[in-house]
């Protein structure tokens, strides 16, 4: 593979310190070094935009749930189709696209990993699938944890160490990267109909609280020492007056790592809301933010919603009834065994609606009062809150005061009475969103070790090049050549290959999935576990041994190791 | 104007033919017409003999006529808005997705999916229509929503499914679940049919033929006298489907 040599890049590097300088970037043998080999194909960037490659730290792309979501929506499948060109496959879909969509689409926008934000484990292998069918972006995948069966048996004998053993067996067998927790307790209360109403509400029949689950897990997981925190859902997601239950849980939060933080709190514009019911429903993004502010071992995703129509999907299915509850439209709910549950909605979200412009302004609210933008990353949930195609127009009204006001005239007059968004005078600026869509994303997921998120040498060569030059382009003012800019790239660079020019995918791809397996002693080797045995044999349709995703299904595996402390 | 569009002798003549572009505004609109012979795009020339008869300044004023072996070719008059189109045979599936304006005329019979999810317009189909006739595609929760479809001859399962605006007639009989999960607009079944309307939330449906199976959740509420082709019919009806708490009609000829 020959080289190549970008010139004249106007490099914003956080992870590196580099704030924007125009400088020269080498490649070589799909890495980044010093110097580029002589013969190496030189792109000139002409000042623009060049960012490591994004990295969406909270993306549903692959999976059963999705799938069912794009067999669920013809009117889905309908939209956003495009033929066959050059090396590119048919896609369709618009927010449940198909695979080759996904990945098409992100990495036209610049973006080279993914993280799957819930897989169950039992359904990992079709997870795995699909990762193979995502071919331009290196995939990882969060695996449940939130009702298993066997979490929360060693929860209820306050046996941390019994819980990392599990959570290392199920990690190794699923392939999967780091603990998702969605709704603990809740999806499991859900099999018996109930739900749980805040961290301190027992789960029927196992008498465990989520707070407890939380706690566990997160000390579990540094046990394991595994390179991302655990990866949480909170309870109560989209009921008014929910914010309680999230800063209960932010209480939670201890500082058990110097690296990164402690715990990742995933949409939480979904958990931000005050009031008591949909009519006084009201934002509580200060309260939130203020919590965040003050803890730097908590580091949340925005969430953001934007209007139009999508597709949620999400482990969390009691919230999915309650979503059915009110739309009334199709709806789907799922059970994954001993372990988690889904739920699947098409909806729209108007501008006519006033919740609908409640949630819209706590999302960027969410990221205009984080100080740190290390600590709020931009997500949309996608695509609960909308498909990431949009993630352009979120940077834009996050860069632009004037955009907002020009939102401001077209949505519910009426919601500048519940939201301070429109007093919020911070306009982030390049590099404050070069943190946010990918820096901070490499930091909070611990895959820096593996050379993401940044562009010294030794660093994996992702590169994306914007046709935006910061020094003549004033993003509170053009902001649509912003949002034009960050949907299109002039290049992008996938491990030293140019994987998309100008908005066209121009190679076949060969992603990894990138997967954790934390070594533990024979003692904590669940494998050899009666008690965990017996769930196979009692309980689980399938075997114990047929149970672990075989290699074949990670044609490109990267698996990373660690060593825990048990 | 009149478009006549005779399909030529073909090698494999049951490869289907997606011609969702054979709607009148095209012909207006553009010159270059394509339609899929399998997975291979092909131009409109490659598989009709295309006369043009006349001409035209709005959609309206369009005819397009189909003849000759006619039977495989699908989705004809997706999307349309305006015009008429006469098919002098049969036709495949899929014909008159989702138009909201404008005539189509089937000489033929018609296969599976007439009308599906259509917003307005008028289908008329001579001979008998497949399954899902006037219905909702799979995973969609409204069907047809608007306009008129008539069928002389039978129509096959799941006719009407998901109907929730418009008037579906069918003179012949019906298959199995005709007018289930109906949320509006009218169904007149003039011959049999078996298992109607189940979970049907509203509308109206009339059976002038007899009922079979008929379902349990449906609660007598009276009888009515009803025209149909000139004659006067006393109904028997009932409102349901009670076990989706529904609010619609069904009448059955006593």
């Amino acid at each position: 593979m020959a080289g190549i040599l970008i010139k004249n890049a106007f490099v914003i590097d956080p992870l590196s310190g580099i704030k924007g300088e125009v400088m020269d970037i080498a490649i070589n043998n799909g890495k980044i070094v010093e110097e580029a080999p002589s013969g190496a194909e030189v792109i000139d960037a002409a000042g623009c935009l060049t960012l490591p490659g994004g990295i969406d730290s909270h993306s549903h792309v692959c999976g059963t749930k999705v799938n069912f979501g794009r067999y669920m929506s013809p009117e889905d499948m309908r939209a956003g189709r495009t033929a066959r060109k050059g090396v590119m496959h048919v896609t369709s879909g618009y927010s449940v696209p198909t695979t080759f969509g996904n990945s098409y689409r992100y990495s036209t926008m610049g973006y080279t990993t993914i993280l799957e934000g819930a897989m169950a484990p039992l359904e990992a292998r079709h997870t795995h699938e699909e990762f193979t069918a995502t071919p331009h972006q290196d995939m990882l995948a969060n695996t449940l944890f939130d009702g298993n069966w066997s979490i929360m048996e060693a929860v209820r004998e306050k046996d941390t160490r019994r819980a990392a053993a599990v959570v290392a067996w199920v990690l190794a067998a699923a392939k999967g990267f780091a603990i998702k927790l969605t709704n603990p307790g809740g999806t499991e209360a859900w099999g018996w109909g109930e739900d749980v109403q805040s961290v301190h509400d027992p789960v029927p029949k196992f008498g465990v609280t989520p707070a407890e689950i939380i706690s566990t897990m997160i000390r579990a997981n540094e046990i394991l020492n595994l390179p991302h925190s655990v990866h949480l859902h909170c309870n109560n997601l989209g009921v008014p007056g929910n914010y309680q239950t999230t800063l209960d849980t932010i209480d939670l939060a201890p500082d058990l790592n110097s690296e990164r933080q402690s715990l990742y709190l995933t949409h939480v514009q979904f958990h931000s809301y005050g009031g008591s019911t949909w009519r006084d429903i009201c934002s509580k993004s200060e309260d939130i933010t203020r919590a965040v502010n003050n803890r730097p071992q908590v580091v949340m995703d925005m969430g953001q919603i934007m209007f139009g129509r999508t597709t949620t999907m999400t482990a969390d299915g009691p919230m999915e009834f309650k979503l059915y509850m009110l739309h009334h439209n199709k709806w789907s709910n799922h059970d994954v065994e001993l372990e988690t549950g889904s739920g699947i909605i098409p909806v729209y979200y108007g501008r006519k609606s006033l919740v609908n412009c409640v949630m819209w302004s706590i999302g960027l609210e969410l990221a205009l009062l984080t100080r740190n933008p290390w600590q709020c990353l931009l997500s949309t949930d996608s695509p609960n809150g909308a498909p990431f195609v949009k993630y352009p127009e979120i940077i834009a009204l996050l860069m632009s005061r004037r955009f907002r006001e020009n939102e401001r005239r077209m949505i519910d007059p009426r919601t500048e009475h519940f939201v301070p968004l429109f007093a919020i005078e911070r306009e982030l600026d390049w590099y404050e969103i070069a943190v946010m869509t990918r820096a901070a994303q490499a930091k909070a997921l611990g895959i820096t070790r593996i050379g993401k998120g940044y562009l010294a040498p030794g660093a994996e060569a992702d590169v994306a090049i914007f046709p935006l030059r910061p020094d003549n382009v004033d993003p509170s003012v053009d902001y649509q050549q912003v949002m034009a800019g960050f949907s299109r790239t002039r290049y992008t660079i996938k491990r030293g290959r140019v994987v998309a020019r100008d908005g066209e995918v121009v190679v076949e791809g060969a992603n990894s999935t990138i997967w954790t397996k934390a070594h533990v002693p024979d003692a904590y080797d669940m494998g050899l576990d009666p008690e965990f045995r017996k769930k196979f044999e009692q309980y689980y349709t399938v075997r114990m041994t047929n149970y672990p995703v075989q290699d074949v299904y990670l044609p490109r595996g990267v698996r990373i190791e660690t060593e825990a402390q048990l | 104007m009149r478009v006549i569009l005779k399909t030529r002798p073909r090698e494999k003549p049951r490869v289907p033919i997606e011609a969702e572009e054979i709607i009148p505004q095209n012909f207006l609109r553009k010159d270059d017409i394509t339609v899929f012979l399998g997975n291979k795009e092909r131009s409109l020339d490659d598989l009709f003999f295309v006369t043009i008869e006349g001409p035209a300044v709005s959609p309206d004023q369009v005819e397009v006529v189909l003849t000759g072996d006619t039977g495989v070719i699908k989705r004809v008059g997706e999307y349309m808005n305006a015009g008429r189109i006469i098919i002098e045979g049969d036709i495949g599936m899929h014909c008159g997705n989702f138009m909201s304006a404008g005539e189509i005329i089937i000489r033929g019979n018609a296969d599976s999916w007439l009308g599906r999810e259509m917003r307005g317009g008028r289908i008329l189909c001579e001979g008998n229509a497949g399954h899902y006739c006037a219905a909702g595609y799979r995973g969609e929760k409204r069907g047809m929503r608007g306009g008129m479809v008539e069928v002389k001859g039978n129509a096959g399962d799941f006719a009407a499914e998901y109907l929730s605006g418009g008037e579906v007639v069918i003179h012949g009989n019906c298959g199995d679940l005709a007018g289930v999960e109906m949320r509006g607009g009218t169904l007149v079944i003039g011959g049999d049919c078996a298992r109607p309307c189940g979970n049907m939330t509203g509308g109206t449906c009339m059976v002038f033929g007899k009922a079979s199976q008929f379902l349990p959740t449906f609660r007598a509420n009276g009888s009515q006298e009803v025209e149909y082709a000139g004659k006067r019919y006393r109904m028997n009806l009932f409102r349901g489907d009670v076990a989706n708490r529904g609010k619609g009609t069904l009448m059955v000829r006593a």
